[in-house]
């Protein structure tokens, strides 16, 4: 069995526009890398339009894709993704700049990872009870895909939304080659469920975001659902 | 002059326009295939009375020239969903290359770092 160090782990950050919290995030993170040093940051920073690239870039631990075009986030977190499958990584590990995704926690979503209980790990924020409170609009969202995905998956995903999310080796590759590109989070569940990989939620705190403004506004909302409504559904219809 | 007659200019036009712009380059002669195969579909069937009257008869249509408006509507969509799939497969080798573009370019930086 491989020792803790000897794992090679690279957090994605994908970041667009947020120059308000990127600091603290990679600061935040910085730190736990003196706990952990088998940790890399990468910062995918996706077109943005402020100073985000400028930032990071003073940091000079952390690895900084610069996209020149702005992707979307699938396509953001899939430049980590190719980053990590050409670097050999054994863990990659999905991790928001806004700065809701909770530090502490990292250990906890790379755990079941290192003890092969699964594929890919989920934080979720309704596991278990935590501080978490979102909108009443965003909750009723977060149903609708756990109602949605139990239809098609008979498993049970509280937080399919989260994009907090670790992955090994295997699904490294995998989605080095195939990610879908708009709000992937809930479609990329039943993509691996499609290729008979395991996905395991565990419980994390999440905080309400520290700055910058998220990517879905109320008016894309129901374009949202839509979309991935129907992505969801072209999974199910893919035959291998 | 005759909805057929106009139908048959227009097409002409078309058919003059396709041809000119693969010869200078501006549409690859790939994609002007369907255009030419619509043009050439369209100004026979604008052209010749029967061949119009006989699809006509066949698909119990009372106005023979309505035939052309469909015909031309058919070939618009398929022209436009032809289209839809090469951008969405543009899209996807943009993106491709972005993401390896930003991979090397991130190596070339980390190079030059080592270097100073």
């Amino acid at each position: 069995m491989k020792t803790l160090d000897s794992y090679k782990v690279l957090i994605v950050v994908p970041a667009y526009n947020e120059e308000a919290a990127i600091k603290q995030t990679l600061n935040k993170l910085l730190n736990i890398k003196k706990h952990l040093p088998f940790v890399d940051i990468c910062v995918v920073n996706d077109g943005s339009k402020d100073r985000t690239a400028d930032i990071v870039r003073s940091f000079e631990e952390v690895i900084l894709l610069d996209l020149p075009i702005n992707l979307g986030i699938g396509g953001a977190v899939q430049s980590g993704y190719k980053y990590a499958a050409k670097y050999h990584y054994d863990i990659a590990v999905q991790f928001d700049a806004d700065g809701q995704h909770n530090e502490e926690d990292l250990m906890t979503v790379i755990k079941p990872i290192i003890n092969g209980e699964c594929d890919m790990c989920i934080g979720s924020r309704f596991v278990k009870q935590t501080d978490y409170s979102g909108s009443p609009f965003r909750r009723m969202g977060i149903y609708y895909f756990e109602f949605l995905l139990f239809l098609l998956t008979r498993k049970k995903y509280t937080d399919a939304t989260s994009g907090y999310r670790a992955i090994n080796q295997k699904v490294i590759q995998l989605f080095a080659e195939e990610y879908p590109r708009d709000y992937p989070e809930p479609e990329v569940i039943l993509f691996l469920h499609r290729k008979k990989l395991n996905i395991k939620e565990i419980s994390v705190n999440m905080k309400e975001r520290q700055g910058g403004s998220s990517s879905i506004t109320p008016f894309k909302s129901v374009y949202y659902m839509f979309k991935v409504t129907l992505s969801i559904l072209m999974q199910k219809l893919i035959k291998e | 002059m005759k909805i057929t007659w106009l139908s048959f200019a227009i097409v002409a036009i078309l058919f003059i326009i396709v041809v000119e712009s693969v010869r200078r380059g501006v549409l690859e002669t790939k994609y002007s295939l369907l255009w030419i195969v619509t043009c050439i579909i369209m100004a026979f069937l604008s052209i010749s009375d029967n061949l119009l009257n006989t699809v006509a008869g066949w698909l119990n249509v009372y106005y023979p020239p309505s035939l052309l408006f469909l015909f031309g509507l058919l070939f618009a969509l398929l022209i436009i969903f032809d289209l839809t799939r090469r951008v969405s497969k543009l899209n996807k080798e943009m993106t491709q290359l972005t993401q390896d573009y930003t991979i090397l370019k991130e190596e070339l930086e980390k190079r030059k770092r080592q270097e100073l």
